[in-house]
């Protein structure tokens, strides 16, 4: 996760990942079932950020079919051409874009945990992975467990670079305001943010 | 500082043609870190890897790059070179700027830009490798040979010639596979079994082959030169070892009308048999479905006329696990079946054609074996359905290949010239009939191959006809053949009295599970995939394990045969050796960083992590931490991927070295 995200991060406008069926992995440890787990898992996190979670695409490719990696490949490429260049097809500017990965590079060691405590699933096919992590339970989990997590991530990253008001972070995060309000208390609680009366802006603790 | 010399090679034009390769040695030259770059029209060639031999001790490099074709390619090449020049073959790197830039890309500045990035991202990887040492492993100098037709006998035969003991496993009960069937063999006409026996009872006498007979690949592990595999030998209901083959029991077996798939179940057999009277083991194997005793209780009649006592109903399937090295899959292929439409498949049947409907509408094995001598009807062609001599007969050829709308979109390659065997073979049987081939084109580029399809034209006077059948239905006790002859432009009707359909060469049903177990890749269809369609046509993409015969694509016999002594000599190659060299791409264990969860200990499925005690000099104990045991390491990475201090790193593709590559983009 960390490497589809540095990438995105440092402006590529998508990451493919190419993998051998599945069943059909060289090692007996099978790490392509985790590698698909490990990519719907980052396409939430994007789409919790507000990225277009279709700039990561994972395609099981055998070694000997050349042509399907060159038909996918230009698929791909088509499908990124329509999406825009990373931020500007989503209205993110480059530093809200930046910090918004920051965000989740820093909570990353926590991800990996939630990642291998609560989500660590072996599925046989991919449709039952779809199926899971389409389902309203792991949705709702991952809200839960990450979106909050990575709000407030975002909002201390933001905040470490000058002090705000809720309608000034809401603006740039592109978080609705009552959000922020909602993260903010609760940072507030944790001690990671306080309020600075005197310029009516909220700040790092 | 390090100091990086990149090799651009043109490859001939192959990426010369699409970037420009002087800029690219010109900017990456500027590059930190890299002392010398130049381009190169052939890098693999002598001249190229000598300059590259040379320049690494003029210019003293700590690090090279070859911004060449695919690391699959000439990886080895290179890392060898730079090894002979006294530097670590580790610390080379390619950069794929054909496969990945000038062969999927037309405009040359965007192709020219794009290889620039690539080789610069190779070039911020290799300041990041490590010298790795080399890890050599023994070679267990024994190798598997899996199916027993004529691909897996051959390769048995010669490497057992060679001195190496072979584990051959077959998954019927004796060794033969489609070669025992056939009757008269193109492009000579000799008879297969006259040919294939002397073959098989070499096989079971020779001191070096272990035979498996009835017995099924259950799992493998290891790696090349040290592979364990499990074989499941299913339980035969008779001792090998006890009975002496003399056939009392199968003579006595009340069960006598069941199907024998050896005969394309228009023969007979008894429950307890052998497929045909020169099996190999010469062993009957008890068919427990139809067998009386394992239905009703009832009956043991074999086991009591069985002089030594060698009929065991209580006998196991059980499971043996061999050593080897290296492994030949010789595993063969099926037909279509014309009126099986199975579910979620591509493949759709020929239900039009009454196959298993109209019972003298029958496929080209089953001619086989009627025309065999050893066959169901004595090598007499007689029709299923009354036993009488067709005297007016249909070919059809190509039923499931060449046909997109069906499936398949490949060619067979035997079904022509068995065809033309075949209006042979009924010709000299049955010398007052007519043969009439239905065939979309002629493909017979072999030795004597066009010589001998012409023979069945003008000596044996089958009556070709260029065009597809279009209906075919039964009428009285005749068959009428409705089809059109493209050449003349004009439809034609026949009423044949047999047809014979020259059905497809597919793969083994259940291929892919086998290539799963093996873990080797395969096409489409499920063929076994060689890993080079023209160099490296006999070995797959994963090391020790090679192809013979029609398992890897529809093949012929002769070269079957070619393939499984081309196979054998690949092994023989690796068995050259006591020790082989193995990649050093296993995982290591930063001790400071680990904080002893062991968490890499649960995900490595080859079980590689163990636990080290850390103490101080006092022998008091500080902490535990993990330990990769580089001998038993797959190499995967997975713990790499799962430790959450950043503590265990795969050699060779470090955290670092992939930052490096994503932060040079
Ligand atoms: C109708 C017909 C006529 C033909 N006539 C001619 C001819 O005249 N001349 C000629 O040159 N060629 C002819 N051929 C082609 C010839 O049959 C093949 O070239 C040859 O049989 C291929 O040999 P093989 O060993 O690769 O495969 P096979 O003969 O299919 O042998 C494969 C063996 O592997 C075993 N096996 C399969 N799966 C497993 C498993 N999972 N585990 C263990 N064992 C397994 C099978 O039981 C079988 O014994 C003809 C083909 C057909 C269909
Ligand atoms: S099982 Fe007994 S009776 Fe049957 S062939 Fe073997 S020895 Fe003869
Ligand atoms: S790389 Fe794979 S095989 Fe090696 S120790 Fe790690 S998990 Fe085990």
């Amino acid at each position: 996760m960390a490497f589809v995200l540095r990438a995105l991060a440092n402006g590529s406008d998508g990451v493919f990942i190419g993998g051998c069926w599945l069943g059909e992995c060289h090692y007996v440890t099978e790490g392509n079932y985790d590698a698909l787990s490990m990519m719907h898992l980052t396409r939430k996190v994007l789409e919790l950020i507000g990225v277009n979670p279709g700039r990561l695409r994972l395609e099981w490719i055998s070694g000997s079919e050349g042509m399907r990696y060159a038909e996918v490949m230009n698929d791909f490429g088509r499908q990124l051409k329509g999406f825009g260049p990373i931020g500007e097809g989503e209205g993110l500017d480059r530093t809200a874009l930046k910090l918004k990965f920051l965000a989740v590079k820093k909570i990353l060691p926590y991800l990996k945990l939630v990642e291998r405590e609560r989500l660590r699933v072996r599925f046989k096919t991919e449709e039952e992975y779809d199926n899971y992590f389409g389902s309203d339970e792991v949705n709702s989990l991952i809200r839960e467990l990450v979106g909050e997590k990575l709000a407030i991530s975002q909002i201390t990253t933001l905040l470490a670079t000058s002090p705000l008001s809720t309608r000034e972070i809401s603006d740039s995060l592109r978080i609705k305001p009552a959000e922020v309000s909602r993260h903010l208390n609760s940072a507030a609680r944790q001690g990671l943010v306080r309020y600075d009366e005197s310029q009516k802006r909220y700040a790092i603790a | 500082m390090s100091r990086i010399g990149v090799f651009i090679c043109h490859c001939g034009e192959n990426i010369s043609r699409t970037v420009d390769v002087e800029r690219v040695a010109a900017q990456v030259g500027n590059m930190p870190g890299v002392a010398f770059a130049t381009d190169y029209k052939y890098m693999c060639s002598d001249p190229g890897q000598t300059l590259l031999k040379k320049t690494i001790q003029e210019q003293k490099l700590s690090h090279v790059v070859v911004a060449a074709c695919s690391p699959r390619m000439h990886e080895k090449t290179f890392r060898k070179a730079v090894e002979s020049a006294g530097l670590n073959p580790f610390l080379c790197e390619m950069a794929n700027i054909r496969e990945h830039c000038s062969w999927v890309h037309e405009n040359r500045e965007e192709a020219t830009v794009k290889a620039i990035e690539i080789v610069g991202m190779m070039v911020e990887r290799v300041k990041k490798n490590r010298v790795l040492p080399a890890i050599t492993v023994p070679v267990t100098k024994r190798s598997l040979v899996i199916g027993g037709g004529i691909a897996g006998i051959q390769a048995a035969l010669d490497i057992a010639d060679c001195g190496h003991e072979v584990i051959l496993v077959e998954r019927e009960p004796s060794i033969g596979g489609h070669m025992a069937q056939l009757s008269e063999t193109f492009p000579t006409l000799d008879c297969s079994q006259c040919i294939m026996t002397p073959k098989m009872v070499d096989v079971a006498n020779h001191p070096k082959i272990k035979l498996y007979t009835f017995s099924e690949i259950e799992l493998v592990e290891g790696y090349i030169g040290n592979f364990q595999v499990t074989i499941k030998k299913k339980a035969r209901s008779v001792d090998e070892d006890t009975c002496t083959g003399c056939g009392v029991c199968m003579t006595k077996c009340p069960q006598k009308k069941i199907p024998n798939k050896f005969d394309q179940n228009i023969g007979m057999r008894t429950a307890i048999y052998v497929p045909f009277p020169q099996a190999v083991p010469n062993t009957p194997v008890i068919d427990r479905d139809n067998c009386t005793w394992f239905k009703s209780g009832k009956c043991g009649v074999c086991q009591k006329v069985c002089g030594p006592g060698a009929v065991d109903f209580e006998q196991q399937d059980r499971l043996i696990v061999e050593a080897v090295g290296a492994i030949v899959v010789a595993t063969g292929f099926d037909l279509y079946t014309i009126d099986e439409k199975p579910k979620g498949s591509p493949i759709k049947g020929y239900g039009e054609f009454g196959h298993g409907k109209i019972p003298d509408v029958i496929d080209g094995m089953t001619f086989e074996r009627l025309a065999s001598a050893s066959g169901p009807t004595g090598g007499r062609i007689l029709r299923p359905s009354d036993g009488k001599e067709p005297k007016q007969i249909v070919f059809i050829q190509c039923i499931g290949s060449r046909a997109r709308e069906k499936g398949i979109s490949y060619c067979s390659k035997v079904c022509c010239m068995y065809t033309a065997k075949h209006t042979m073979l009924y010709h000299h049987k049955v010398h007052d009939g007519q043969a009439y081939v239905f065939f979309m084109d002629a493909r017979t580029p072999g030795k004597s191959y066009d010589e001998f399809w012409r023979r069945s034209i003008e000596e044996e006077e089958a009556v070709y006809i260029r065009g597809m059948v279009s209906r075919l239905y039964q009428k009285g006790d005749k068959i009428v053949v409705m089809g059109s002859d493209i050449a003349v432009g004009v439809q034609v009707e026949i009423e044949a009295d047999m047809v014979v359909l020259a059905t497809a060469v597919m793969p083994q049903k259940g291929a892919d599970t086998l290539a799963q177990k093996l873990g080797i890749s395969y096409d489409k269809y499920h063929f076994y995939s060689e890993a080079h369609a023209k160099l490296r046509p006999v070995e797959c993409a994963t090391a020790g394990i090679y192809l013979a015969g029609a398992c890897q694509g529809p093949k012929d016999i002769p070269e079957t045969v070619s393939q499984a002594s081309a196979a054998a000599a690949k092994v023989m190659t690796l068995f050259s050796k006591d020790k082989m060299e193995r990649e050093p791409i296993v995982a290591r264990v930063r001790e400071a960083g680990c904080v002893g969860c062991f968490a890499c200990k649960k995900v490595c499925a080859y079980g590689a992590v163990e636990e080290k005690e850390i103490r101080d000099r006092q022998g008091n104990l500080i902490k535990v931490v993990a330990y990769v045991n580089p001998g038993v390491c797959g190499g995967c990475g997975t713990c790499q991927a799962t430790c959450p201090s950043k503590s265990v790193e795969l050699d060779g593709y470090t955290d670092e070295q992939i930052v490096a590559m994503i932060e040079a983009l």
